[in-house]
């Protein structure tokens, strides 16, 4: 069921160096990218229907294709502030195959005639920081980036930037925000960034696995990539799969595959016999689903969003009956509230209300009204924003409560904290 | 509208058909359609922020409501901000917005003009379902000598940052910290003291930032508003004057797109007190040779002064460029009556040079009429020239006539003029405010004058912008205006108006008290 296409040289060690992944065919499809056209490679990523990985997946050859040609310089961002709960595939890729990620963005920028490219890296990932770090002087030194790339005429130079911490700065204008050097805001769109973006310049901002795929795409061609996933989900992706499964992690299925068995199968199924009781599908701001529901997804675009959730960032995140709801309604709502970048009124104050309405539930201070009342604010944050953080925020809301309705009238009305002790004894009350 | 056709766009607002320019954002087509619209965060003397999310617009055949402010009109295109869905949005964002407001309108100073309080009369008005604690932050910040800061009561409009940002260009605000721990404040070390700084009180649509100077001074709803123009300098920016029976309160900016568009410095915002009977010139100040109790008697000083004056080149007139130019028509003509006056010197302050400018509104020119005062010169075929030649001349001239600065301040040659004139010999000073440093020349003869907005009259800018004042009535007793001086001085009898503040004295004491 794995298909380790992305993935299938990570448990090799020398991988994370030039050396070691040239040994692997590393850097061939940059050399035969660059006898191509441009435009021809752009194409290649439309037929391929390869579909951004960061979250909201967007058709990434149809992005590029957005770029002005007003003769203004273009940049290629590449959004590695993985930063959504229950996703961390990102880091894997970025620690065990730099130079994957590296290849990817020079064809890419190649594709989009970008002279400079960014990786905007999350601020907790220092080790994976170095180790690209490393990976781009390698790069330099064999004439990989920099100036006239092995001849072919074409110059790209790449940096990476560190972010210090913010989830917001995952949103792509909020990422160019804090890439110049501004608080890490969202931007009103329009413009949108492939019209002026990164210092009001034509700007393709692109997740680490969409560019990493890229390379892939040139190796086994448009049919060769598509021979994996559905019609219109194609290809391989990696999950990031964590919670109440036995052997968490991550791995790389194709696009499709049964949400039953990467849980059952793949990850071993639940600990010590315990009963599934919801999954969140695609990272934390994707609405949850119930047992039902995840029983019988496929982990496309399309199935998810029929089952009313989304593939997000693909972090699943497995909820067994040891869990509730109520409470980790809780500590998702403390998690938006904490990170609302607070310029949009409604989710500023609404991301607010709904920790603190979910506080009170949760200390069995709430009454009824008050579940109610949770639904009522996170049905007017949603769809009002610059950003998706006030729809990231509403979704759990929404679906939580729809779905385990009983569970959050219970606890409205009796303290459920002491029915779920909290595993660190940790008091409920936050800031 | 003088676009051309092509450039134009007509669309459906609410119902109402109106065509605008092209690329005109919806909140706009809306205000020119005179349909009510709710916002906070959008001004249209700044960038869009498109924060506040209250100018929710529904578009017919967009499935999602837009923001008006930052979603431009095409043509055909029907909007409408009257459906239920945008009703229940607007008080939801109300609602929000008031979530952690500390709803302290009765010790607030913004209670009367808050765009909390207004927009809540019109599209709020419902029970509110909070009942969790609200968000603490400081209150009372002070962001320098002007301006007062109280961050529970801020929305977070961004509109004073984006100020500093983009017209004062200053960059001494940001907005710190996340979510609703967010607070507006002064980058490290810095105050908001830069000279545009209460222009962020202005725009500011609630009680977070206020003026030192006239916070807890007046409820707004007791006061009424005079359009006027400011004096302070050669742009002449529009302004309101905010005044009741107890005395001016407060200058404030009118958006005015051919010259001040939406802001004036806060140097011009001072002019209020040069109204008050405080700083005024209230009484005539007799001098030796003029033995005058009221201001009639001190002009038919002046008038048997120059009567008797044989040899006419021995008079001399000083004038500022302050006054109206109907001001000038009546003074220079019934002095022309009296006399040959051959030369005006004209007192302009030399220390700003009158091309000096801060490419944004403060001219070098301190004289709100220069050009008026040229125009009227030449008109009557007076020969103006530099005050500076009185230095020369002031000596041999019996009598000098003055028209003296009415907002002293910005005059910074003042010791230079008072030392020219005690060599001349006997000095009428005419002006509004009281120079203290005259009482002791006893050649000098004080008469008061009507203030600007006493006076009224138009006004001519650095570009030739003619402005007119309108008249209020007078705030003292007993003075006379140029066509009553005329009078005087052609011996016709003045009949004076009573005057319309209240119990003066006590006001008096009263401003003394705020000052503290």
């Amino acid at each position: 069921m794995e298909v380790k296409i992305l993935t299938q040289h990570y448990d090799k060690p020398e991988y994370q160096s030039l050396e070691g992944y040239k040994k692997y065919e590393g850097y061939q499809q940059l050399k035969k990218a660059l006898t191509l056209k441009p435009e021809a490679i752009t194409e290649m990523v439309k037929q391929a229907g390869l579909r951004g990985r960061g979250g909201a997946g967007f058709p990434a050859g149809v992005k590029w294709g957005f770029l002005p040609n007003n003769g203004k310089k273009r940049y290629l961002i590449c959004n590695a502030d993985e930063g959504e709960p229950g996703t961390f595939k990102d880091r894997a890729m970025m620690d065990r195959a730099p130079h994957q990620l590296i290849e990817g963005m020079i064809i890419s920028a190649f594709a989009i005639n970008s002279p400079k490219s960014y990786i905007y890296i999350r601020g907790e990932y220092f080790e994976s920081k170095r180790i690209v770090e490393k990976a781009i002087k390698e790069a330099y030194a064999a004439n990989l980036l920099g100036d006239n790339i092995l001849g072919s005429g074409f110059s790209h130079h790449m940096d990476i930037y560190s972010g210090a911490g913010a989830y917001i700065c995952g949103e792509e204008t909020g990422l160019i925000s804090s890439l110049e050097g501004k608080k890490g805001q969202p931007k009103l769109k329009p413009p949108f960034p492939a019209i002026e973006g990164y210092l009001a310049h034509p700007t393709i901002v692109n997740n680490v696995e969409t560019l990493a795929a890229v390379t892939i795409i040139i190796r086994d061609g448009v049919e060769g990539y598509r021979k994996y996933g559905t019609e219109k989900s194609p290809g391989t992706k990696l999950f990031s799969v964590s919670g109440n499964v036995v052997k968490p992690g991550n791995y790389e299925i194709p696009l499709g595959t049964p949400l039953k068995d990467v849980i059952f199968n793949l990850c071993g199924g639940l600990k010590q016999g315990r009963k599934l009781k919801a999954v969140i599908p695609g990272g934390s701001s994707a609405p949850v689903l119930n047992e039902e529901e995840a029983m019988s997804v496929n982990m496309d675009y399309e199935d998810l969003a029929d089952k009313g959730s989304m593939l997000g960032s693909g972090a699943i995140i497995v909820i067994d009956d040891s869990n509730s709801m109520v409470e980790l309604l809780q500590v998702l709502m403390h998690f938006y509230h904490h990170e609302s970048c607070g310029q949009c009124t409604p989710c500023r104050e609404g991301t607010g209300w709904l920790s603190k309405l979910s506080n009170s539930i949760l200390e069995g201070s709430a009454s009824l009204n008050d579940v109610k009342l949770l639904e009522k604010v996170a049905n007017h944050m949603k769809g009002k924003t610059i950003c998706a953080l006030s729809d990231a925020a509403a979704f759990p809301v929404l679906s939580f409560v729809s779905k385990f309705k009983e569970e959050f009238i219970s606890a409205a009305t009796a303290n459920v904290a002491l029915q779920f002790q909290s595993k660190n004894g940790q008091s409920y009350k936050r800031g | 509208m003088s676009d051309k056709k092509e450039n134009l766009v007509s669309c459906v607002v609410n119902g109402k058909s109106v065509t605008v320019s092209k690329n005109t954002s919806i909140i706009k087509a809306f205000k020119a359609a005179g349909e009510d619209i709710a916002h906070y965060c959008y001004h249209p003397g700044l960038s869009v922020a498109g924060c506040c999310r209250l100018c929710m617009v529904e578009i017919e055949g967009n499935p999602r409501t837009q923001i008006a402010c930052n979603t431009m009109v095409a043509e055909g295109m029907k909007i409408t901000n009257q459906s239920e869905k945008i009703k229940e949005d607007v008080q939801w964002g109300l609602d929000f917005h008031l979530l952690n407001h500390p709803l302290d309108c009765p010790i607030c100073d913004q209670a009367g003009e808050c765009g909390l309080q207004e927009q809540y009369m019109k599209f709020g008005q419902y029970e509110p379902e909070m009942n969790q604690n609200k968000v603490k932050k400081n209150k009372v910040v002070s962001l320098g000598e002007k301006i007062v800061l109280d961050t529970e009561r801020c929305i977070l409009c961004s509109r004073c940052v984006r100020f500093t940002d983009e017209v004062s260009k200053t960059h001494e605000l940001g907005i710190f910290n996340r979510g609703d721990r967010s607070e507006v404040g002064t980058f490290n070390g810095k105050e908001l003291n830069n000279d545009y700084a209460l222009n962020t009180v202005d725009i500011c649509p609630v009680g977070a930032l206020t003026s030192k100077d006239f916070r807890f001074k007046q409820r707004v709803w007791y006061l009424k508003r005079a359009e006027a123009i400011c004096t302070g300098c050669s742009t002449g920016c529009s302004i309101y004057l905010d005044y009741n029976d107890e005395g001016f309160f407060r200058v404030m900016p009118k958006p005015n797109e051919n010259n001040n568009s939406y802001w004036m410095c806060d140097e011009g915002r001072d002019l209020y007190q040069h109204l008050n009977p405080k700083k005024r010139l209230v009484q005539v100040c007799p001098s030796q040779s003029i033995n005058a109790s009221s201001s009639e008697e001190a002009v038919q000083g002046l008038k048997t002064t120059l009567e008797n004056i044989t040899d006419k080149t021995k008079v001399g007139v000083l004038v500022t460029g302050q006054y109206s130019v109907e001001d000038y028509q009546a003074f220079f003509s019934s002095i022309k009556e009296k006399t040959s006056i051959e030369k005006v010197y004209h007192w302009f302050d030399q220390k700003n040079s009158e091309n000096d400018f801060d490419d944004l509104l403060i001219r070098g020119d301190k004289n709100p009429n220069t050009k008026g005062l040229l125009s009227v010169t030449k008109d009557l075929s007076l020969n103006l020239v530099d005050s500076l030649e009185l230095k020369n001349t002031a000596s041999h001239l019996d009598v000098l006539i003055v028209l003296g600065p009415e907002y002293n301040k910005f005059f910074s040659t003042l010791d230079e003029k008072i030392a020219m004139f005690k060599k001349a010999g006997q000095v009428f000073y005419f002006s509004s405010v009281k120079l203290e440093a005259l009482d002791a020349l006893s050649n000098v003869t004080q008469i008061p004058l009507p203030s600007l907005v006493e006076r009224g009259g138009t006004y001519i800018n650095y570009k030739g912008l003619e402005q007119k004042v309108a008249i209020l009535p007078k705030v003292i007793s007993g003075i006379l205006n140029f066509s009553e001086i005329a009078k005087v001085l052609r011996g016709e009898k003045v009949q004076l108006e009573p005057v319309f503040l209240k119990t003066q004295k006590v006001k008096d004491n009263q401003f003394n008290f705020q000052k503290k």
